[in-house]
């Protein structure tokens, strides 16, 4: 990883040259659990990489050449071919990659943790953030994560699993890990107290090389997410 | 030989799926069943329906998809696999014949990015019905989805192809079809009217067999809609 984590914006940075033949690129932002998601995925697959970090408020155009959503993660291979989206760049780089496939072999594997993904989605941590942030009652979002976590819990217990594609980790896990490390930012990690098996997923987790790679700490996650709530996101905190 | 008929609560449980098929829990005017039945003709695969009355739903359905959605798939070894699109990759994976879906990587993942983009035109199309319906102005929501048709239209002027994946129909072109065989429906028909190579994909989609298999008219679409609406759904109508 030669590239300065310094996020490019428009009017410091040139537009990169190719990348070079040996790696992928990724365009991301430090604290995006999104682009986590894709950042675990190639630390657990041993994935040579650079990175290159954007300023979302201010993205270059050559950003937006390649990406006219002018969202992160991006992964831009050698042939120039670029993908978006957390869950699409994942998979493409779980395929074009073989070695410790994080996606089961099965068309029925996949679907599984498709399936169980699509679940997971429905979970709404932003909204309980911003309702408290506004004074709003919480208690009733509260409860509905709570429920959220108990049938999660309970997945885990039908399986007797450790991890939620069974005694590793697999896919499934990274794409759910990087809201699970934000708990805290959230101020909702008491929701974990009656779910046990949940919370020993999340030991087990942290004991990860690749989220051990990735992660922040819940008070840098913290002061970010404050200064991103109040209009003036510090991109590059912490460097 | 199963009924078309509406299987509602207290109907008994259907048996194990025949070994030589696969089944289809569907409702006959459902677009993201349509999705899976699209998937299902096109690559001939053998396969029974039943369908589901989604008001009086059957307890056997609901404890193979607690969710209680159509569309759900279920094979003779009792895998069940929900959610239109999970469903529709699934059946192309197992069944080799008439693949749908591209063969690389990023084939695969630019697929699924032109759909995530999509899926971005699916809500508008409900919201702007139902505002007509209340009364509202909708001038500004149609406003947006005809950029929204210009943009897919300009992508098939950009690639000189006469199908979102190429010159054949691919697995893009049969998840988005659904919502384009109710633009009648949804009274938004005339949103195409400046979008000539889009209007030439819908009129080249309706000659397709998988299309012509699944398909109802505008008339059909209208009325099951007005009483879905209505709140007496008749989830039989026309049989």
């Amino acid at each position: 990883k030669t590239s300065s984590p310094k996020c490019f914006i428009i009017t410091v940075y040139p537009a990169p040259g190719p990348v070079p033949k040996d790696q992928v690129r990724l365009y991301s932002m430090r604290f995006c659990p999104f682009a986590q998601r894709t950042r675990l995925v190639l630390h657990a697959k041993g994935i040579k990489f650079e990175t290159i970090n954007i300023h979302l408020k201010q993205k270059p155009d050559w950003f937006l050449e390649k990406n006219p959503d002018g969202l992160v993660p991006v992964i831009e291979t050698p042939a120039g071919e670029v993908v978006n989206e957390s869950v699409i760049t994942s998979v493409f780089l779980d395929e074009v990659y073989p070695e410790k496939k994080l996606l089961p072999a099965t068309p029925f594997g996949k679907a599984q943790q498709k399936m169980m993904l699509e679940h997971f989605s429905k979970v709404c941590l932003f909204k309980i953030s911003s309702a408290r942030r506004k004074g709003d009652d919480v208690s009733g979002l509260e409860a509905e994560l709570k429920e959220k976590f108990t049938s999660l819990n309970e997945y885990l217990v039908k399986r007797k699993t450790k991890f939620f594609g069974g005694d590793t980790i697999t896919f499934i896990d990274y794409m759910m890990w990087p809201f699970f490390e934000r708990l805290g930012m959230f101020e909702v990690q008491h929701c974990l107290d009656h779910t046990p098996e949940l919370k020993k997923w999340t030991e087990l987790m942290l004991e990860d090389p690749a989220v051990k790679a990735t992660m922040h700490s819940t008070e840098n996650h913290k002061t970010f997410y404050n200064n991103f709530l109040d209009g003036k996101p510090d991109f590059d905190y912490g460097l």
